[in-house]
This record gives structure tokens, C-alpha cells and sequence, in this order.
């Protein structure tokens, strides 16, 4: 019993929960949602989800493996490589996580059944898609009710869209703050006035917004029907599928716009793809990822890449690429170094922290230093001590001083850096790493090195 | 102040904004039908009016 344990977020609903046996993870039913369980199985809504690759496949397994009296069946999963979280998601993909869970409840109507809840949290990006993954959230249908979970899918799928979408600010600080929704009286105060005007905003928030605030009593006994709540989904899908946050910023084009050269570039390109031949294992975590360039070179060479950058828009673009483009194994996520995503929600333990979440053969950090370094006053021997945490394998860059990114970094800033060297580099890196590769970029002054993590010392 | 349960409470409200919701997107459907139907009916109608080409 020892190596069991139940997933310490896996407590709200009595229909079963996720637990860890043997390094897996597995769910189990309980018998008070077996006639539920059996309805999904029965018509058809698991296997016809399970083949559009819309819900996560699993197998039934007949082992009462915790020995528990709820027990009433227990099911593997496929088993999801890397759990992310909404707030490290960029908007395209909560935008497909909100569009997987309307066209789900569409498909359950069909088949007699609809989702009992509605929470970014039942959807996991695998092999570049989203994918839902709670098997447990679905429940027999009653045509005269309403959608139980309309409530929960405004707040947690529609109102940060919308947030993002009228203020053209990136989306994780509000999921961030609100883990679990935005209430609907907060993202009132919170849309701009204009957002009125548009006739399902003002439905789905400044109405619903007035009518949260009557006392329960006044909830309607008149019947819902199956066509009026596929026209309240559709609705919805409408109004989500029109919205964007794309807004330019400063970094969105770094590879494409600015001073880095086709040449610099293709030169760049060479020794990565040399270093990446290199490397032991398959997974890689690619630092500062920027649009993606070096993360998609990894991927056609077979790696399982998590690409992470701060800029939301990056990721948005990466994300939009690795599906257009039916790439498998990138998967992109938002999240600033300065401040990673930390365990969380009830005794800190519901959602791992980012630190704890990451298991990788090699890390690449490219461009990536002198932003710590300079641009966040970060000692070069910090830096060194992270990456030693959690690298077995590095490629690394370092840009020197005289280069024309740092100098921008410096121009409103007084040099207070002394020891932003490469010889200073090199010396804090040597203390965790072998550096096994120094390729200098040609016609630039910029380092690419390959190291090895000393193991302990 | 608003009290959250996620599991099964629906949420203040949230059951009377659908209906009406609802009820408005069923007005809008009813009228767009109307729309579509006399629109389908002078496409046709002008289709009809075109004689083929062979002929």
C-alpha cells in the first residue's frame, strides 16, 4: 500500500478520484456513479470521444487496487507526460480548451448525457492537442434542467477570453488570481464599457452579473429543452471562436524582424543541431523559447520539447504553429522564469510547483543568460545553481557585454554587472558542469557550449 | 457576498440568465430561419431564370 497515493486535488467529486499506484496514475470509480459510468460506456459517448480524440483513452481494469468498499471499477488512463496548468497556458489554448468542452457537452446531448462540470483543469494538452481528460464528469441528462455548469464555464473559460480579449493583455495573470474563475460581479467591473455592446457579452456577463445578485428563490421552474441549451452552447462556441489577444510587442518577432540575420541564424541553426545529436534522451526543455525556432529544430529531431517563454504572444504563436502544422511533441507553455508557477490551492499541495513538475534529460537556454543576468540582476552563480537542479544536460548560450542586445539592456541602466564575463561565466559553470562544447556563433561574439551536469558535489 | 461551491451548485442566478438567454437565442434562430428561407427562395428563384447553357 505503500507506493499508493490519492492525488491530493482529486477530492471534490464523490464519483471517484485519481490516485498513484506503481509510478501510474489511475482512477477509480465509485459506486455511486456507477449507472453514470455505465451510460458513458453504453451509448457509445466514450468510445465515439475516445476516436475523435477528444477524451483521454483509458482501460477498465477489474482490480480493486486500493481495497476500497466505494469501489466499482478502476481505470488507466494513458498517461499524460507533462500536467500543465491553465495559468501557464497561452489564450489560443485555453481558447481550445473553452471549444473541446462545448463541442464535448455537444456530442454528450446527442447521447443522452452532459458534463456535470466545466473547469480548464479537465483538459491537458497532449501530442500538440488539447484533450479532455476527467472521464468522471460525465452524468446522465435531464432535458428540463438548464446546464449545471454554465456558472463554472463562464468563469473559468469565458470571462478570462473575454478579458484578454478587450484589453489585449495576456491571459495568465488573471487565471493566476483566479484559479478558479472569474466571478462574474469581477470581470463586470473589470470588461470596458464598449464590451456592452456586444450583445452576448452583455448576456452572458452584465446579465447574468444583475441576476446573481437576486436571492436563489427566484430561479425559474419553467422546462429547458435539448434544443435550447444546444443554442445556448452554440452561442457560446460563436462568441468564443471570435476571440483574439494578439498585440504586438517587443519580443513577438525577435527572430523574424529584428537584427538577428537569416545568416546569423542559419549559423546559429548548425551548431545547434550538431550539439542536439549530442544529447542523451529524448526529452528537452527549451528556456526562453522565443517564437519556438531552435524548439522546433529539436522536434524534427525527435525530441519531446516543453517550450517555455514569459511572452504570451510567443507562445501564442508557437502554439498555433505546432497545430497548423500537426507537430506532436512541442508543447509550449507560458511562464516567467523570474517568478515560475508555485505549488498551489489547499495546503500548497493541489497543483505542483513548476520546480517539481520538471523531469528532463537537457535543457537549452539560448539568449537566455544575459536577460537573467542583466535585465533582473541575477548573479551569474545563481543562475549556474538553478539549471544545475534539474539539467543532466545543457546548450547554452552566453552574449557578452559588447553585444548589441545587452547594450540595450544597459541603455537605461547603469553597468553595475563587473562580472558579466565569459571567463566569470564560465568559471561559476565549471563548478556544476563539465563544459564538454564551445562553438563560438560566427561573425558575432556570442558562446554556444555544451555541458554536462557534474552530478553531486 | 458570494459563496463558490463548485460541485453541483449551479450558482446563484445562473439557471434564470439561461432561460433567458434561451429564450432570446430561440427569438434570434426564429427570425434568422425566416431570413435564410426567403433568401434560399430568391436564389432559387434566380437560378431558375438563368437558362442552361446548351440551350
Amino acid at each position: 500500500m505503500a507506493d499508493h497515493t490519492r492525488h491530493p486535488a482529486s477530492y471534490k467529486d464523490p464519483s471517484g478520484f485519481i490516485f498513484q499506484a506503481s509510478g501510474k496514475f489511475y482512477r477509480q470509480v465509485n459506486k455511486i456513479y456507477a449507472g453514470h459510468y455505465d451510460l458513458l460506456t453504453r451509448s457509445g459517448l466514450s468510445s465515439f470521444l475516445q476516436e475523435k480524440k477528444l477524451l483521454l483513452p483509458y482501460e477498465e481494469v477489474t482490480e480493486n487496487i486500493l481495497h476500497s468498499d466505494d469501489w466499482y471499477l478502476t481505470l488507466l488512463p494513458e498517461q499524460v507526460p507533462f500536467t500543465s496548468y491553465p495559468y501557464e497556458w497561452c489564450f489560443e489554448q485555453l481558447k481550445d480548451a473553452a471549444l473541446l468542452t462545448l463541442e464535448i457537452v455537444k456530442h454528450s446531448i446527442d447521447k443522452g448525457m452532459i458534463l456535470k462540470d466545466a473547469t480548464p483543469y479537465n483538459v491537458q494538452f497532449l501530442n500538440g492537442k488539447a484533450v479532455f481528460i476527467d472521464t468522471l464528469s460525465f452524468e446522465k441528462y435531464d432535458p428540463s434542467l438548464p446546464w449545471i455548469a454554465y456558472r463554472q464555464f463562464c468563469e473559468s473559460f469565458l470571462f478570462p477570453l473575454l478579458l484578454s480579449h478587450y484589453h489585449k493583455t495576456s491571459i495568465q495573470p488573471y487565471l493566476n488570481s483566479y484559479p478558479n474563475g472569474i466571478p462574474v460581479n469581477i470581470t463586470a467591473k473589470l470588461l470596458p464599457w464598449n464590451s456592452r455592446l456586444n450583445a452576448g457579452v452583455w448576456l452572458h456577463v452584465f446579465l447574468q452579473n444583475k441576476l446573481s445578485k437576486k436571492p436563489n428563490h427566484t430561479e425559474p421552474t419553467t422546462s429547458f429543452s435539448k434544443n435550447k441549451l444546444f443554442n445556448l452552447i452554440s452561442h457560446l462556441d460563436g462568441i468564443i471562436r471570435n476571440l483574439n489577444n494578439i498585440d504586438k510587442t517587443e519580443w513577438s518577432n525577435y527572430y523574424t524582424e529584428t537584427i538577428l540575420s537569416r545568416q546569423y541564424l542559419g549559423k546559429k541553426e548548425e551548431i545547434i543541431n550538431n550539439m542536439l545529436q549530442k544529447l542523451d534522451g529524448r526529452k528537452l526543455l527549451d528556456l526562453g523559447a522565443n517564437d519556438g525556432f531552435f524548439s522546433l529544430l529539436a522536434a524534427v529531431k525527435k525530441f519531446d520539447v516543453i517550450a517555455i517563454d514569459k511572452d504570451d504572444q510567443c507562445i501564442n504563436a508557437l502554439y498555433k504553429k505546432v497545430k497548423e502544422e500537426n507537430i506532436t511533441n512541442i508543447l509550449p507553455l507560458c511562464m516567467d522564469l523570474m517568478n515560475p508557477s508555485s505549488a498551489s490551492g489547499f495546503a500548497n499541495n493541489e497543483r505542483a510547483s513548476f520546480g517539481e513538475r520538471i523531469h528532463t534529460n537537457a535543457v537549452m537556454a539560448l539568449a537566455l543568460v544575459h536577460h537573467l543576468a542583466i535585465g533582473y540582476n541575477l548573479p551569474l552563480n545563481k543562475i549556474a545553481e538553478y539549471l544545475y537542479g534539474f539539467s543532466n544536460q545543457l546548450i547554452i548560450e552566453f552574449v557578452p557585454k559588447e553585444d548589441e542586445k545587452v547594450q540595450l539592456l544597459l541603455q537605461n541602466k547603469k553597468d553595475i554587472y563587473p562580472e558579466y564575463t565569459r571567463e566569470h561565466f564560465e568559471n561559476v559553470f565549471r563548478k556544476r558542469f563539465t563544459i564538454t562544447e564551445k562553438v563560438q556563433v560566427p561573425d558575432s561574439n556570442r558562446i554556444i557550449y555544451l555541458m554536462k551536469n557534474l552530478g553531486e558535489i | 457576498m458570494h459563496i463558490y461551491i463548485l460541485y453541483i451548485d449551479p450558482g446563484s442566478g445562473s439557471y434564470l440568465v439561461q432561460v433567458i438567454i434561451a429564450a432570446v437565442l430561440g427569438v434570434a434562430v426564429y427570425f434568422k430561419n425566416i431570413r435564410m428561407k426567403i433568401k434560399s427562395f430568391f436564389s432559387r428563384k434566380n437560378k431558375d431564370e438563368v437558362p442552361p447553357k446548351d440551350s
